[in-house]
């Protein structure tokens, strides 16, 4: 505690002035609660690792999950509202797709490069568009999205234009194509685990608390120093980065794609806003839940009802939005931090 | 000389069509600030009840329009009062609510008519007005008058009447407006209103020209926000002259560039736009941050 220096990083510091006051536990515990939650979420995979079906939805929790946590790093952390995630998602989804078909490459090697492609794409997109607050914000990233699916159907020779890109099933780790269901969960269950690595790092990190206040006061940032538009452009490009990884994990896993399924706004753009805000938008955590909360319930929506009367799943899912919206702003997280402040409240005393 | 001409005349048409779904978009967005994804939903449901009131009454669409659009707007009323009023500072929440309500809305249609696509039978869509070289669909004509005469209209009730100088006195200024004694509950309650009732009336116009579909409204959501955003929020004659804009762009684009293009071209000139001149051609520099500003 003697030693002041200020090199060191900001988070720590806090850390190290009282837990309690800074809301901030010190790097072991975080680590611990970390480990806590990945294995609290790898759970489901130990237990019904038999089961195709369930393994299939878990899966799919897994990488939804991901990508939601990676658009809750400038959605949530930075507050900046993008419902052009797509855009990425599709960087990343027909690298993939066009590299391993037309050019035999792996997947592994393409990931990254990807990444990077769309990670560039996110900031050279954004410099403008962070000009814009609020809602236009949100319009223009739509307006993006838009624009990347009209041309994913116009250039047909690089993309397949509407017949899509189908990837022939050549198992094995190098192609990323796995004959066992459980294969492809755990490196579902690997993506989420980085991404939510990701968050907690952030959480603590420098550029995280910069992210935060943009997101709570942009002028107040910019009066105590803070380059606004670098912060944002940098998470931006941290969430583009990750978002493109799970397009290519989503298209080796469905092993087809084409404009409909990347860039349908409620199927992606909007779907991952939606994810952080039932779970808890700007948390570690919300992000995961809200997707281990409605994946499933989508699926069984889909079995149940959808035969029966086509559209309706996705009629609740707008039903569910509209109340989460209304009731439950900070998402299952919030509401669980308010049970807690609650209980404390009613019967923790004056202690 | 000729080719070019019909063109143009096609995108201004074209221009009348986007303006009429955009006149109740620029009421709700361009002047109250409520971002309603939900509005093409409220054109489709316009086209809807323009269909039943046909085939179970019989009813021309120039006529159920008053039954319609009034019902439509009720619709706007009951949206406001219990999902935009709860959120209504926060913007990023309401995307979220009216996004749910577009997906419901849309998805509820389907269930309803099972995907099946539905047109008004009758004539009102085939009659052709021939001048010259150049043929004019007299619906669509028609429908150019009409967003001419509503935008005349709106601009009149905003500028002359009393209760429209309390909508603009409420956009610029929610805590000055209600210590001159507006109701500023039931100002917005009225806007959002009259909006979507405008959503309604050219739902109903347009059924002679467009087959109607439970996803039709997203056709029209983009086009609405970019006519707003490109115009100048609101501005009554800028989202008119966004309109045409949007609607001879498409048209040319469409026309000596590619079809398949034409969506994305003018989505890039919305982008520019929104960009370089957030307030758009005809409104106020600074006009896009009026009313956000504002916390209470």
């Amino acid at each position: 505690m003697n030693k002041t220096n200020a090199s060191r990083p900001l988070a720590e510091r806090a850390a190290a002035v009282a837990p309690e006051v800074s809301g901030l536990e010190s790097p072991s515990t975080a680590l611990w609660r970390y480990l806590a939650l990945m294995g609290l979420a790898g759970l489901p995979l130990v237990f019904l690792a038999k089961d195709p079906y369930w393994l299939n939805i878990i899966a799919f929790t897994y990488l939804m999950g991901g990508l939601a946590a990676a658009w809750n790093i400038i959605g949530g952390f930075g507050g900046q509202f993008s419902l052009g995630h797509g855009v990425f998602f599709g960087i990343g989804a027909y690298a993939t797709a066009v590299g391993t078909t037309t050019y035999g490459a792996s997947p592994w090697l393409i990931m990254v490069p990807a990444a990077l492609a769309a990670a560039a794409v996110s900031m050279l997109i954004s410099w403008p568009t962070f000009r814009l607050r609020g809602p236009f914000f949100a319009i223009a990233t739509m307006a993006f999205n838009e624009v990347a699916f009209v041309l994913a159907n116009h250039f047909d020779s690089f993309t397949g234009g509407p017949r899509g890109i189908m990837i022939p099933f050549k198992a094995g780790f190098a192609n990323m194509i796995f004959k066992e269901r459980w294969q492809y969960a755990v490196l579902m269950f690997a993506f989420v685990a980085l991404v939510i690595g990701v968050s907690v790092w952030l959480r603590r990190s420098r550029l995280g608390y910069y992210l935060l206040a943009v997101r709570e006061d942009e002028d107040a940032a910019r009066a105590c120093g803070i380059d606004v538009l670098a912060i944002k452009l940098k998470g931006m490009a941290l969430s583009a980065f990750l978002t493109a990884m799970g397009g290519t994990l989503f298209t080796m896993y469905l092993r087809f794609i084409d404009p409909p399924t990347l860039f349908t706004l409620q199927d992606v753009g909007v779907k991952f806003a939606l994810l952080s805000l039932i779970g808890g938008v700007g948390t570690v955590a919300g992000p995961l839940l809200g997707a281990a909360l409605i994946v499933p319930f989508e699926n069984f929506l889909r079995a149940e009802l959808a035969n029966a009367l086509p559209g309706i799943n996705l009629a609740i899912l707008g039903l569910l939005m509209v109340l989460a919206a209304l009731f439950m702003k900070r998402g299952v997280v919030g509401a669980f931090e308010d049970l807690v402040a609650w209980v404390k409240r009613k019967f923790g005393g004056r202690s | 000389m000729d080719q070019i001409l019909n063109v143009l005349v096609m995108g201004l048409l074209l221009g009348g069509v986007y303006g009429l779904v955009s006149v109740g978009l620029n009421l709700i967005f361009g002047t109250v600030r409520i971002v309603n994804f939900a509005q093409g939903e409220l054109v489709m449901f316009g086209m809807y009840g323009s269909y039943y009131a046909y085939n179970m009454l019989g009813m021309s669409p120039y006529v159920s329009v008053f039954l319609v659009a009034p019902a439509v707007g009720l619709l706007g009323v009951l949206i406001q009062r219990l999902v935009i009023q709860p959120l209504h500072n926060e913007s990023n929440m309401q995307i979220f609510a009216t996004f749910g309500l577009l997906m419901m809305f849309q998805n509820i249609m389907l269930a309803f008519t099972r995907g099946e696509a539905r047109s008004v039978g009758g004539d009102f869509g085939t009659v052709v007005i021939e001048i010259g070289d150049i043929k004019i669909g007299a619906v669509r004509l028609l429908t150019f008058v009409i967003t001419t005469a509503i935008t005349i209209g709106l601009h009149l009730f905003l500028t002359r009447t009393i209760t429209g100088k309390s909508v603009r006195a409420v956009t610029q200024d929610k805590r000055a407006a209600r210590t001159m004694g507006i109701n500023v509950e039931k100002t917005f309650l009225m806007t959002f209103g009259i909006g979507a009732a405008l959503a309604g009336l050219a739902g109903v116009m347009l059924t002679p020209i467009y087959s109607i579909t439970p996803g039709v409204g997203g056709n029209f959501i983009l086009a609405a926000f970019a006519v707003v955003v490109l115009g100048g929020l609101g501005s009554v004659w800028g989202a008119y002259l966004g309109g045409l804009i949007v609607g001879v762009v498409e048209a040319f684009a469409g026309y000596y560039i590619d079809p398949a293009l034409r969506h994305a071209i003018w989505f890039l000139i919305f982008l520019v736009v929104l960009i370089i001149r957030p307030a758009g051609l005809m409104g106020q520099v600074g006009a896009e941050e009026v009313g956000f500003r504002e916390q209470n």
